[in-house]
Formats: C-alpha cells, structure tokens, sequence
C-alpha cells in the first residue's frame, strides 16, 4: 500500500515537471490521473488498491459524525429535561481489539457515542469500563455501537 | 435575495448554533449530579458546539475573502482529537483519586473487579 | 445584521463563562474544576473565532491553536498531577 502511494506521488511530480508549471492545481491533475493508472493496473500489485482504504476511513469519518451529533442531542435533551431522571453507572465490556492504536482509537470513538464515556482500560484482558449516563436507556445501545465501530475499525487497520 | 444573503444566513446559523450548543452544556454543569455525568456534558456537547462554530469562520473566510485558512482545518482537527482525550482522562483521574460517584448511580462494576483484583495486586508489588 | 448576530454570540459564550467559573469556585472536587477550566479554555476559543468574523481579519487564527493546544496540556498535566503527584512518567504502565 505503501509502494501505491509513493508511486501515485512520483506520478504527480511528474506530471507537474512535465507541464513545467509549479502549483497545486497541476499536481492534483497528476495525482488524479496517477490514481486512475494504478487503479486500471491493480492487479498487478501485491496488495489491494490503496483507494479501498481510504473509502473505509471515508466511512469510519461519516459514522464518526453522525454518532456525534446524535449523542449532542441525546446528552442536551437530558440536560434541558425539567426534572433529571437519570440513572449513571458503571459497566464492563469486552472487546476483541489489541493493539495501542485500534484501542486508542475505538476510545475516542466511544467517548463521542450517545452516553459514554470510557472510564478505564485494562488493554491485555482486552477489557474496558465505561461510564454510563443512563444504564437502563444506553447499555444495549453502547454495546451495539462498540461492535459497529469495532468493524469500521478493524477494516481500516488491516 | 441574492448569494452572499444566503452565505451570510448560513454562516449566522452555524456560529448561533455552536453557541446555543456550548451554552446549554454549561447549564449542565450546574444541574447534573456528579464529575462523570458532567464530563458527558463537557466532551460531547461542547465539541459539537466549537466545531459549528468553527466551520462557520471557516466558510466566512472562504467566501468572503476567498482564502482556505489551512490554520482553522488544523483547529479543528485539534479540538476532534483532543477533547475526548481531556474527557476521558479527567474522569480517569477523578475515580483513581476516590471522587465518589452521585447517590443515584445503580451500578459499579469497576470497584467489584477491583475489589476481586487487591490481592492479585499487591502479590504483584512484592514480586518485582 | 451579521454584526448584531456576532455580538448576540459573544455575549451568550460570555454566560456560558461564567457559569463554568461558577464550578471553578464551587467545585466540590478538583476533577470538576478542571473540567470547568477546560471548558472555558473551549468557550474562549469561540469567542476568538467569532471576534475573527466580527473584525473581518484572520489575524488572530493562530490564537485558536495556541489556546486549543494549552488547554489540553493544562488539563492533562492537571489530571496526572491529581492521579499520582507525577506529570511526566518515564515508564509505561498497564
């Protein structure tokens, strides 16, 4: 994946030195048209096209914002609510996610859904603990997002 | 009506929404009961609320003035990043250093593993 | 009208200040005081932007990353300060 982008960035510079004209706007032509050579030519390298995981980070982005604004209005309606009836909690969840990045990411990811905030990590029992505003509301919820955004994130890191 | 009426219109809604956004979640942290109910407040609502009003500077400096301020994309990458961060950590530090959770929490299975885990610890601590 | 709409925004961040200086004194622990504080820092991000539009300048986009980025420093050192007394670790713990 590596060997695509660095060719697709040589295939822009080239295109600009043969244009002779030094800007942005020549270089994106390159870089797009580098990209549709390597996508025709995909076959012959080892690994998938490169532009497959930047539609799956495209998409992780897209879910990413959606479960944001989802989770602001969740959180203002409790807020603006005349009387607080809420019920937070602690609870446990496990996750099938090892390395540092996938975890630090699959964190941030959480701490942004509808009412969750991630209150502690044990990385090699592969088990974290989430604070919840309203455990009966968001329990089945949170764990339904966990396994949503676990997916997104395992296509986008390997 | 003509387009900068309408650019302008669209700018006013984003920046009056981020603020509305970010003045409601101070109001929680008057009402709710605890640090970790708040830092729901804190992390979610306000993050929203700076991103609106950040993308509405940045579509007023780039119709307006015709200029890409690279600086406000990098912000608000920034915020994204990193408020989560600041949430998660706040509340981290508040339940290692003992901030007891509001009366009307119904569940803590941190403290029962934790519980479990004393001894476990402590035969660690005396190994190495 | 653009103007009056920027001020109405300033003002209402303002109220939003001050009632997050509001649980910086009141606080009953130190977590809640640093959230406040770095909600504020936030608040006052917002209030550079929306002074950038009511001045019709970018000069003060620099501001924004500057403040952004002490707010979170501030508030990480804050926190490792309260968790164990260190702020710089020099060994990773799990």
């Amino acid at each position: 994946m590596t060997l695509q982008i660095l060719l697709n960035l040589v295939i822009g510079m080239v295109w600009m030195l043969l244009h002779d004209e030094w800007n942005m706007l020549t270089f994106t032509i390159g870089f797009l048209i580098g990209s549709i050579f390597i996508f025709a030519l995909r076959r012959f390298f080892p690994g998938p096209f490169y532009g497959l995981k930047i539609w799956s980070i495209i998409k992780l982005l897209i879910l990413f914002n959606v479960e944001l604004v989802k989770s602001s209005l969740i959180v203002i309606g409790q807020i603006t609510r005349p009387k607080l009836n809420i019920q937070p909690g602690i609870f446990k969840l496990e996750t099938k996610l090892k390395s540092d990045w996938e975890i630090i990411m699959l964190t941030n990811l959480l701490a942004l859904t509808p009412g969750s905030a991630v209150l502690e990590i044990a990385p090699q029992e592969g088990v974290m603990y989430i604070h919840a505003m309203d455990m009966a509301e968001f329990r089945h919820s949170i764990a339904k997002t966990k396994d949503l955004f676990e997916e997104a994130i395992i296509e986008v890191m390997r | 009506m003509n387009v900068n009426a309408i650019i302008e219109i669209l700018i006013a809604v984003m920046v009056l929404a981020g603020t509305v956004l970010s003045l409601l979640s101070s109001l929680g942290f008057i009402r709710l009961p605890d640090v970790y109910t708040r830092a729901h407040a804190a992390t979610k609502s306000v993050t929203l609320g700076i991103l609106f009003i950040l993308l509405g500077t940045f579509l007023y400096f780039w119709f307006v003035h015709g200029l890409i301020s690279i600086r406000l994309l990098l912000g608000i990458v920034f915020v994204f990043l990193t408020a989560p961060v600041a949430g998660h950590l706040i509340i981290r530090s508040a339940y290692r250093s003992g901030v007891k959770l509001s009366d009307t929490s119904v569940k803590d299975e941190l403290r029962e593993d934790l519980k479990k885990a004393t001894q476990l610890e402590k035969y660690h601590s005396r190994e190495g | 009208m653009l103007n009056n709409l920027m001020l109405l925004s300033m003002f209402l961040l303002s109220v939003s200040i001050v009632i997050s200086l509001y649980r910086v004194i009141r606080g009953p622990s130190m977590p809640d005081r640093i959230l406040a504080l770095d909600s504020i820092g936030y608040s006052v991000i917002g209030i550079v932007a929306v002074l950038c539009i009511l001045l019709d300048t970018h000069a003060y986009l620099e501001t924004i990353l500057l403040i952004g980025i002490l707010a979170f420093l501030s508030t990480i050192a804050l926190c490792k300060f309260i968790e164990r007394g260190v702020v710089i670790e020099r060994e990773r713990d799990h």
